[in-house]
């Protein structure tokens, strides 16, 4: 038996697809009898639908139809929404490129069942079938599967059963997109954005671009963070709400001061109910890693801790989803999409009027000649604060770089940009580990009269000095990462791409 | 790959009904099955609605495997293929006796298919003729059907000679008693006595003499698929476990 391609149709053709006979073969379907439940399943940032394939929990089978017309097929988790909460089997091995922090979310769902659409001769011979799905959605809309079949010694028939498919409306997984027919109301999501901005563009207009283009990603992470989809959600709002704070930051000049004043406030005010809750994430993300450093008699403390963040977490969550949910809240977040969409209510500010690309060299310039003046001084005995600061203004270099990407060259850019990102990686990590050994104590500490106070006091000690050795380690690859990003090669580049190639 | 061959030296003791469907048990198994229909008369082909394969003349069956392969046919039910049968066949024997190393063409027709399917079966025409000297060398196991009467009896004991004078394994014989009519009490003492003398070469499974099985003409279909509980039905399912069991690699 030889599959062919599956294809699917909308529910209203199926009278084509079964009311002529082709080529003298007369089509019979048969549905079987009963029905069961189905869910079509992605992640929220759409990788499968992007990758046009199809998860498809069937009863009590997941399946995975790829765009090239491959079925995976293993036996359904009940409960799992994570990839690595499915149990093993090539399904979930087809997976493994997604994102282990995003949950599997149903697309649509509703009440599948299966019948088989035959061609048959005059002899009542089966000379070629097809398999059909009918999912009919919990939103009404309902959509056939069809897998043709063909039968060993009539490939004429399965050719012409395949040409009558695409007579009625059938349409490959590969070249259409079935989720756009069963899910017409999902929107598409980019956690980051095309912003376009023009080398001729006003800072200003650039700026506005920027924030009106970060604040529906924002908005369209409320729900997730709400319903606590998964932890990504928080995770893709803060970063979102982060670059507009940059942008305010850094664009000095471009809004009048007073209002660059107020609308820092109000962001900064945004961000400040979200860190609690973003913290226990990271912290319990970790929980494995924290427990692989620790020896084995250590781990139990350990386990404790991690309980009573579950605890401190779950309430976190809810208090965060109350904010979301609230009048003021929502006015406010409203009040600011409005403001920089509608733009009249902006004021701009001295540095308002300069093309962007001008603005854009002259801080990012200034920006990577702070760094480097840092970065000279940096010893094994550099204090940790001076570190903190360096790491800072690279985070600020790259926004920077990032927010006026399309205005330069894309080699030159991508040329610093890697570099850049490593030595920003290295310098993340020596923060973390610091923010983390200080975080660690202060939670051990503030554990006073608990049971097992002592038992996670202890393990938590030892969890600290790991951490100190591994947050050591990691300033002698500061060190190194910074020389890479201080060649000769990117100087020049630098120069030429933001200082008009013209000397220090 | 297993072939399975269902035969007799006499004819209308239920030999097509029995590889029809011993050939829809194998693949209900999950075993991927070809039923070869070698008699001429195209029963096997008929049952499952196949028409005959016009195209393939006994030369191409024997010589050309791309020809062979091509004029396989796809049955309605999964994993069981079917190679129909037309009336050119009733010249293999002369095609055979033609050729050279004419004993062993058959199993090196069958050799192009072998990674295709799991189990062939072959439903051979009711003669004792360079045919079925071909099938008894290709297949790992004959069955054969034996009606309990005395004519029977005659034509079975045949075969066991003709076996012993070629020197083929009797081993290979798997019998089982067809068209059992258990109201007969001659029947029920051919049983015994057939048993007795041959108990090596006789199943304990028997087929019933059945109104399903001869409305298996006009079903077009295989009991096992139309009625798969009646008496008929579970006779052949008795019967598939029988010869699968006695014949597993």
């Amino acid at each position: 038996m030889t599959r062919g391609e599956t294809c699917y149709l909308p529910a209203a053709r199926l009278a084509d697809l079964t009311g002529r006979e082709v080529h003298g073969l007369k089509p019979v379907l048969e549905w079987a009898e009963g029905s069961r439940p189905f869910a079509i399943r992605d992640c929220f940032d759409q990788s499968l639908r992007a990758s046009r394939s199809l998860l498809l929990e069937d009863g009590s089978r997941l399946e995975l139809i790829s765009g090239s017309g491959r079925v995976l097929s293993q036996p359904a988790t009940p409960q799992a929404r994570f990839v690595a909460e499915f149990s093993e089997g090539p399904v979930k091995a087809a997976l493994a490129h997604l994102s282990p922090l995003r949950a599997l979310l149903p697309v649509a769902s509703g009440i599948a069942r299966s019948g088989l659409l035959a061609l048959v001769d005059d002899e009542g011979k089966t000379r070629a079938r097809a398999g059909l799905r009918e999912l009919q959605a919990a939103n009404g809309i309902t959509v056939i599967l069809v897998t043709p079949q063909g039968l060993r010694g009539y490939d004429g028939a399965l050719h012409d059963l395949v040409a009558h498919i695409r007579d009625c409306g059938g349409t490959p997984l590969a070249a259409g997109n079935l989720y756009r027919m069963i899910d017409p109301a999902g929107t598409g999501y980019d956690a980051k954005p095309k912003i376009e901005v023009g080398r001729e563009e006003t800072a200003f207009d650039a700026a506005n671009d920027l924030i009106d283009g970060y604040l529906p990603v924002i908005r369209a992470n409320e729900q997730g963070i709400i319903a606590d989809l998964d932890t990504e959600f928080l995770h893709d709002y803060r970063v979102s709400l982060r670059k507009i704070r940059s942008v305010l930051s850094l664009f000095k000049g471009v809004y009048a001061p007073e209002q660059t004043l107020e609308l820092k406030a109000r962001f900064s005010a945004l961000m400040a109910p979200t860190g609690p809750l973003r913290d226990l994430d990271v912290y319990l993300l970790e929980q494995q890693g924290f427990r692989d450093l620790v020896p084995e008699r250590m781990q139990a403390g350990l386990d404790r801790m991690f309980a009573l963040l579950r605890d401190r977490r779950t309430a976190e969550q809810q208090r965060l989803a109350a904010h979301l949910r609230s009048k003021a809240y929502q006015k406010e977040i409203k009040a600011l999409a409005k403001l920089f969409a509608k733009r009249r209510k902006l004021l701009p500010g001295p540095n308002a009027s300069r093309a962007s690309f001008d603005l854009a060299c002259e801080l990012i310039w200034k920006r990577y000649r702070r760094i480097r003046r840092i970065a000279a001084e940096l010893t094994a005995r550099t204090p940790q604060d001076e570190v903190h600061e360096l790491r800072i203004e690279c985070k600020k270099l790259r926004y920077l770089m990032e927010f006026f990407g399309p205005v330069f060259a894309q080699d030159d850019l991508r040329s610093i940009l890697k570099p850049l990102k490593s030595l920003q990686d290295s310098l993340g990590l020596f923060n973390d580990y610091a923010v983390q050994q200080a975080w660690l104590e202060a939670f051990a500490e503030g554990l006073d009269d608990r049971p097992h106070q002592l038992e996670i006091a202890q393990s938590v000690g030892a969890l600290v000095i790991v951490l100190h050795q591994k947050q050591e380690a990691e300033r002698e690859r500061i060190v190194a990462a910074f020389a890479r990003f201080n060649s000769d090669k990117m100087q020049r580049i630098i120069r030429k791409l933001f200082h008009d190639g013209k000397g220090a | 790959m297993q072939i399975i061959a269902c035969y007799s030296n006499k004819g209308g003791v239920g030999k097509t009904a029995t590889a029809v469907n011993l050939a829809f048990a194998y693949a209900a198994s999950g075993r991927r099955t070809l039923l070869c229909d070698l008699d001429p008369q195209g029963a096997s082909g008929f049952y499952f609605r196949v028409k005959p394969s016009e195209k393939l003349t006994e030369a191409r069956f024997f010589e050309d495997a791309d020809r062979f392969a091509q004029a396989i046919r796809g049955s309605d039910y999964d994993d069981l293929d079917i190679l129909p049968a037309n009336m050119g066949f009733r010249d293999f024997d002369l095609f055979l006796s033609r050729m050279k190393n004419s004993q062993s063409r058959l199993k090196k027709t069958l050799k192009a298919v072998r990674s295709d399917y799991d189990v062939v079966v072959l439903d051979c025409p009711p003669n004792i003729s360079m045919l079925s000297e071909n099938v008894f060398h290709a297949a790992d196991a004959v069955v054969v059907p034996v009606i309990p009467t005395t004519l029977s009896q005659r034509t079975f004991e045949q075969l066991l000679e003709f076996f012993g004078d070629a020197g083929l394994s009797k081993e290979r014989i798997h019998a089982f008693f067809s068209m059992v009519q258990s109201i007969k009490s001659l029947h029920g003492e051919i049983i015994a006595e057939m048993t007795g003398a041959h108990s090596e070469r006789f199943m304990r499974a028997t087929i019933p003499f059945a109104s399903e099985i001869e409305r298996m003409g006009l079903a077009r279909a295989p009991v096992l698929a139309t009625a798969p509980n009646s008496r008929a039905g579970r006779a052949y399912r008795s019967l598939f476990a029988e010869i699968d069991g006695r014949t597993k690699p």
